[in-house]
């Protein structure tokens, strides 16, 4: 594709070496400027674990109540070592996976389905949104008891957690639609499924992106909380059990554990929400 | 020249309000001849843009005949093309694939389409643009897009409801003027909604003047200007004389 046309007009010769210079070093002061944070941030994370080893290798704080770093350490090396380690996390990303699958295609496919269809809308939107205010979490103890100690009821806590942002997002961003826009699709007498593909769904991309950011925190946090209610097995569990043990150093491992896995995966998602809706940054 | 194409016989828009009746456009009748360049004038409120709208099919009359074709407007058609003050493109799409936009819905031929897109572009003055995306444009050029998706389809009736008039004042006349020179060269039904005169007059064969509260199609004024016309023929006492009667219609200059 050799299509295109430059946006910016070229700087004429007289000035040429002048501009040169000043771009380099506006090039350099952001460089300059991109370090310093960078430093700052990580500055400040250093400190705090300092902070940490102060307070806990100096006595400050009883080692029961927060470990010491190394302990910390020592108890990674232990319980990843274990032989009942790698089924538990297992158990937990099947879980936190097809919550967050199923709870996100179910909370999409109502909110299209509510947004497109009137009739749909009228019958269940009222109930969909008296639904969304009471918190989630209060089903956990009764899904256990439906669907039992394995799998399905975690499933099932979180698929109900992701669903409703999913929902409320897609049904938004349906509806946050130019009106002129739409006139023009309707001038050229385009039909509803037209709308809908070239129009209203890729406009609604970036808050239904936000929704799905929103989507895997909440998945994460119901496996969890539906594995300190009633489990057999998984991290939650895991954490609940050494807990119980007072093996401190072991659960403050499997909380950093699940915290980073928690954040590789959402900036792997914020990456995607950079591709799919890359005219935002235009 | 001299088939009506469009006729409109007592064109009535009545809103049911809570404070009652709103009569958004009062017992309007007119006749547009193929290949006209119609304007619509006057001030907010009287009813230019919802005769508009009625036109497009995108809103029902009230009462009243209304006809392209010898053929009652109940709905869109695909040979009445619409633009809108603002140019909406679609961000997701590149230029070239927003001008194809209608081919698309239409399901034209895409050979066919393919280069008249490319045609379109050139004769707005975006060839070389196709591969951007609109948010790198300006306003301007993205109007110009607006301008050539309009005519993608090859509409007979082109509607346009103050396209240029969120654009700074020199750029509005820089696409007045290609305005002018795109339709001289495919001489289509044009019919223009704006509030300013100068520019009305400058663009029209005829202008409809009309006036608010309730809306009322005052009176329609023949722009006798001879074709094809530049920016110089604003210096012309007949420009000014047709301005300032227009001005006097619509109660201006008292």
């Amino acid at each position: 594709m050799t299509d295109t046309a430059p946006i910016h007009a070229p700087p004429s010769d007289r000035q040429g070496d002048a501009i040169a210079r000043f771009m380099e070093s506006e090039r350099r002061r952001t460089r300059r400027e991109l370090w310093t944070n960078r430093l700052l941030a990580l500055g400040f994370g250093l400190f705090v674990l300092a902070l940490w080893a102060i307070a806990t290798h100096g006595g400050f704080v009883h080692k029961l109540i927060i470990p010491t770093p190394l302990a910390t350490l020592e108890a990674a090396g232990r319980v990843s070592a274990a032989d009942y380690f790698w089924p538990n996390v297992w158990v937990t990303l099947q879980e936190i996976f097809w919550g967050f699958v199923i709870g996100m295609a179910a909370g999409a496919f109502f909110g299209i389905l509510v947004a497109m269809f009137a009739p749909v809308r009228a019958t269940l939107y009222p109930y969909l949104v008296a639904l969304q205010a009471p918190p989630k979490i209060v089903l956990a103890p009764i899904f256990v008891t439906w669907f039992g100690f394995d799998m399905e009821s975690k499933i099932a806590i979180s698929v109900v957690m992701c669903f409703f942002p999913m929902f409320l997002n897609t049904l938004t961003g349906l509806s946050a639609v130019d009106p002129n826009a739409i006139k023009l699709m309707r001038s050229l007498t385009a039909s509803r499924w037209q709308t809908f593909r070239h129009l209203l769904l890729p406009n609604a991309a970036p808050i239904m992106m936000a929704g799905v950011k929103l989507c895997w925190t909440l998945a994460v946090l119901g496996v969890i909380v539906g594995e300190f209610v009633g489990a057999s097995a998984g991290i939650g569990y895991l954490i609940y059990a050494m807990n119980f043990q007072l093996d401190i150093p072991a659960v403050f491992f499997l909380i950093i554990l699940l915290s980073v896995f928690t954040l590789i995966v959402y900036q792997v998602i914020e990456w995607l929400e950079g591709r799919v809706i890359f005219w935002n940054s235009l | 020249m001299t088939q009506d194409i469009i006729t409109g016989s007592g064109v009535s828009k009545v809103y049911a309000t809570a404070t009652g009746p709103l009569v958004a456009l009062d017992d309007v009748s007119f006749g547009i001849r193929e290949g006209e360049f119609i304007s619509l004038v006057g001030p907010s409120g009287c009813g230019k843009s919802t005769l508009l709208s009625i036109l497009g099919g995108l809103e029902d009359k009230s009462l009243g005949r209304l006809e392209i074709d010898g053929r009652e407007i109940d709905r869109p058609r695909a040979d009445v093309g619409m633009m809108f003050q603002t140019p909406v493109l679609f961000p997701w799409r590149t230029i070239r694939e927003n001008v194809r936009l209608p081919g698309e819905i239409l399901r034209l031929n895409k050979t066919e389409q393919k280069a008249r897109t490319e045609e379109l572009l050139e004769m707005v003055g975006l060839s070389g643009f196709g591969d951007r995306y609109p948010g790198e444009l300006s306003g301007g050029m993205r109007q110009r897009v607006g301008l050539a998706r309009l005519l993608a389809h090859d509409p007979k009736v082109l509607m346009m409801d103050e396209p240029f008039g969120a654009l700074d004042e020199f750029t509005r006349e820089t696409m007045n003027i290609e305005l002018l020179r795109i339709w001289e060269a495919m001489r289509k039904t044009v019919i223009f909604v704006t509030h300013n005169i100068g520019e009305a007059v400058f663009l029209s064969d005829r202008v409809f003047v009309m006036t608010p509260r309730p809306g009322r199609l005052e009176g329609i004024v023949e722009i006798d200007l001879p074709r094809p016309r530049t920016p110089e023929i604003m210096r012309e006492a007949r420009y000014g004389e047709l301005v300032f009667q227009i001005r006097r219609m619509l109660g201006v200059d008292h």
